[in-house]
């Protein structure tokens, strides 16, 4: 039964097509459907504005009410089959089984080593898998798993099994302890882990879970140019020298940066020449950032990447070695932080991995892409919306160049030849 | 609107042509043969000489390459226009007014400055009101602005909600009479296939009623009525009418930071000081004395604040200085930048222009403190934005934008301490101080 609830999910990103079912009342009668053998995905009724004293309305009405009450009475229970049994393990504040059944395992959980292992290095030590605790919670919330509590005895181990921990107990000891072991699973932590995991997708803590963890790999920065683009730069320049001895492509003097124009009434032979004279303010390039802009700089606690998230269908994802994520995912509490500073913003996407949009995107889907991203889970009291920030690098993106190119006649005839090298 | 002064004598039209002459169109048909890409062939109002382009496989292109060249040796044209275009600075309005038409077409053909007073954008009021007279006078008009395409798809939208409100309510009145066992409930059948009734049609008619649906309207009498030959020629002579007399009362307004980028950063707008408003136009002789650009940043800095502020000090992190950069430097790097009011945002970026495609992207500009200075204890104090938006705000804008197809990109700019922001040194070393970086958000 309770695999059926996941397969109705839509399996789309967060911000795919899934219909926002907040956006208006909603009829539940499509609940009833879910709960079927044949479940599929539910469609949306229409909307009723006002009653209209129909007893169509009313039965209607009546209808989507007892589905939802159907749906909330439901009684969820263990089925013999996938029957798991856990223990509490409160030193740890964790959860562990000895292998457990079921698909969700092949994703959730970790074998500890030897000197991990909390409870020794047991012979057993390689069937126990231990389970952090927003993943024991999602696990009993959807009934996969019992919780046990610790056996009372002093030996107890393998000799009987402790009480059962009951739903409210679990959240109690999960949930929100910032002294515990591994950090604070908060609320809003777990609603989002709870959110992902429900969509299909593979969610693990990232290392900064519960500390800045200093080190930002040379993954975070753009690669040093090598030797060849060195020499093609170089030649570039070169040329585009070369051609100002035709075109008239000076610089600005200090008097008109001072007093304006900067683009004096004289000849042009293209448009690129009067933007490049036009080119003031200095902006952040994120490809000429080669390492830390501060090695002192620390992530913000309200912004750090909590968790690492792997595509449902990721053919590259292995538990052993899961391999680079493909998204990353901050967990925000909305009532605690505002919108991010800029040194909040920036420290934040300094720890994500640098990657540039593709030579050949087409301009749009370059800055949307920009060359470092992470995604913002914002929790306002159990409601989650994800937001998707790139460094969108638009200094870098020359709109005069591109467009020069599309204008058949209006093409400029040296200053063009600049911009080609650049790339559309 | 209603109250126009419009002279309707037959009195020959602008161009020479006398009323009820022969049917030769003066300037409409040239008109409507140019493309968008031609009008708006210029991103810029700055003038380019471009050489011809060389084929190595036609020699003589290499001969008119050399000509060109040679010629504009000799005749050294040169990019601007030869009267700097005037604008007016309004301090009521905070914006620049520019009055002289070709001036006004000017700025709006070459690179989409300002915005018509009485239009949405281009300044198009004159041509619809010509238009509209002449629909009044012979039944269909001439050019279609863009507000008449939205009217009318308005009108059409909002007939379309009567429509489904009427269907809905008598969907309900016929499931009442079911219910009562009034009726069988087979004959309900016919619901779903209701027709637009008169009715509903003259209910929806109001003082506003779009040309295009006057023209269908008659069309269908025209042909119920047996049209003979003779018509055509009717028709003809009706197309005589002379065009009608409008005073232009439309203006261009731009917003401070496109007057001042025509000015500091083109040098083709001459910003003069209020204009008073009885005195007849003056003549370019007696100009009053226009300001300079530095006279000009110090006023716009001023009037960004509500009320003015009567010190010509410049706080670093003034409004207009946050916007000007923003926008200056978005319009360096090619992109047509409108204001975003529009949006809830403070600009939206064109690839080339509103007429060629949508806006993509939707600038929300967020001052950086990141400087030590705005973060000691003196410097805190000193911020203009004080506090941090909060999550709220910045999903409000962003919901906008995702229902408008717009990416939302909010544009830091980090604000430098008041030791750096001085105009004395010039007021593109001032600019060259602001930082920028931007994150694009979408949800």
């Amino acid at each position: 039964m309770a695999d059926a609830e996941e397969d109705t999910f839509p399996r789309g990103g967060p911000s795919g097509e899934e219909p926002d079912l907040t956006d208006e009342t909603q009829d539940f009668r499509f609940l009833a459907a879910i709960s079927r053998e044949d479940a599929s995905i539910p469609k949306r009724g229409e909307k009723d504005f006002e009653p209209h004293a129909t007893t169509l309305q009313s039965n209607t009405l009546a209808a989507s009410r007892q589905a939802m009450h159907n749906a909330l009475s439901f009684q969820r229970v263990h089925t013999p089959k996938n029957h798991s049994l856990a223990t509490y393990h409160p030193e740890t504040n964790m959860a562990y089984a000895y292998t457990p059944r079921g698909p969700l395992f092949a994703r959730m959980g970790a074998v500890l080593s030897a000197t991990e292992d909390p409870l020794g290095n047991d012979e057993l030590r390689g069937k126990r898998l231990w389970l952090l605790p927003e993943e024991v919670l999602y696990l009993m919330d959807r009934g996969t798993i019992d919780v046990r509590w610790p056996p009372a005895g002093e030996g107890g181990e393998g000799e009987g099994e402790g009480l059962v921990m009951s739903l409210q107990g679990a959240y109690a000891m999960f949930m929100g302890d910032e002294g515990r072991v591994g950090g604070a699973l908060t609320f809003e932590r777990y609603a989002v882990y709870s959110n992902l995991k429900r969509a299909g997708y593979t969610v693990h803590r990232a290392p900064s879970w519960d500390s800045d963890d200093g080190e930002r790999g040379s993954e975070c920065y753009a690669t040093i140019p090598g030797m060849t683009r060195a020499w093609h730069v170089g030649l570039f320049n070169y040329y585009t020298s070369w051609w100002n001895i035709w075109g008239t492509d000076d610089k600005v003097t200090d008097t008109e940066r001072a007093e304006g124009p900067l683009v004096r009434n004289k000849l042009y032979r293209s448009y690129p020449e009067i933007y490049r004279r036009l080119a003031l303010i200095p902006y952040h390039d994120p490809t000429a950032q080669f390492g830390p802009k501060d090695p002192e700089s620390a992530t913000d606690p309200a912004f750090r990447i909590t968790y690492h998230v792997w595509k449902p269908g990721s053919t590259t994802y292995k538990k052993s070695a899961p391999g680079p994520p493909d998204f990353r995912v901050a967990v925000v509490n909305a009532r605690d932080s505002a919108v991010p500073t800029l040194e909040q913003i920036g420290a934040l996407l300094e720890t994500t991995p640098y990657k540039p949009p593709p030579d050949n995107m087409q301009i749009y889907q370059k800055l949307k892409h920009g060359y470092k991203n992470v995604i913002l889970a914002i929790v306002d009291q159990g409601v989650v919306s994800y937001l998707r920030i790139a460094d969108a690098a638009f200094g870098r993106e020359k709109s005069f160049e591109r467009t020069s190119h599309g204008r058949g006649g209006k093409r400029g005839g040296r200053g063009g030849r600049g911009g080609r090298g650049r790339g559309r | 609107m209603s109250i126009l002064p419009v002279a309707n004598s037959p009195a020959p039209t602008p161009n020479g042509t006398p009323a009820g002459g022969t049917p030769e169109k003066p300037v409409r048909p040239k008109k409507k043969g140019r493309s968008f890409a031609q009008i708006h062939a210029k991103p810029l109002p700055v003038d380019i000489h471009p050489l011809p382009a060389f084929h190595p496989t036609n020699p003589i292109s290499l001969l008119r390459i050399a000509y060109t060249w040679i010629s504009h040796i000799l005749y050294q044209p040169t990019s601007h226009p030869g009267e700097p275009y005037i604008g007016y600075f309004s301090p009521e309005t905070r914006s620049v007014h520019v009055t002289d038409p070709k001036h006004v077409r000017a700025l709006w053909e070459m690179g989409f400055f300002g915005k018509g007073t009485l239009s949405r954008s281009e300044p198009s009021w004159l041509e619809r009101e010509k238009a509209r007279i002449m629909t009044e006078m012979r039944g269909h008009g001439g050019r279609k602005a863009a507000e008449d395409a939205t009217n009318a798809r308005r009108e059409e939208r909002r007939l379309f909600k009567l429509e489904r409100a009427r269907a809905e309510r008598e969907r309900t009145e016929r499931q009442r009479l079911v219910e009562r066992g009034e009726l069988q409930p087979d004959e309900s059948g016919g619901v779903e296939d209701i027709v637009v009734e008169p009715e509903s049609k003259a209910e929806g008619e109001d003082s506003f009623v779009s040309d295009e649906q006057e023209v269908i309207e008659s069309q269908p009498l025209l042909e119920a009525n047996h049209v003979e030959p003779k018509r055509v020629d009717e028709v003809l002579e009706i197309e005589d009418f002379p065009e009608p007399q409008v005073d232009n009362q439309e203006h261009l307004q731009l917003t401070l930071e496109e007057a001042f980028f025509l000015s500091y950063g083109l040098g083709v707008l001459t910003i003069l000081p209020p204009r008073a408003t009885d005195s007849p136009p003056m003549s370019p002789k007696s100009l009053p004395k226009d300001y300079s650009n530095n006279d000009v940043l110090q006023l716009f800095c001023q009037h960004s604040s509500f009320p003015p502020s009567p010190t010509p000090s410049i706080a670093p992190d003034d409004q207009f200085l946050l916007n000007y950069v923003v926008y200056h430097h978005f319009r360096s790097l090619g992109w047509v930048v409108r204001p975003g009011m529009k949006f809830g945002c403070d600009y939206i970026l064109y690839n080339r222009g509103p007429v060629f495609s949508h806006a993509e992207f939707a600038v929300m500009i967020v001052p950086a403190y990141s400087h030590r200075y705005w973060n000691s204890p003196g410097g805190r104090g000193q911020r203009r934005v004080a506090e941090q938006k909060d999550w709220w705000w910045l999903h409000c804008v962003n919901r906008v934008q995702s229902q408008v197809k717009k990416t939302l990109v909010l544009c830091y700019v980090e604000v430098p301490s008041p030791f750096e922001v001085n105009l004395e040194q010039g007021i593109g070393q001032t600019l060259a101080c602001y930082r920028k970086q931007f994150p694009n958000f979408y949800g």
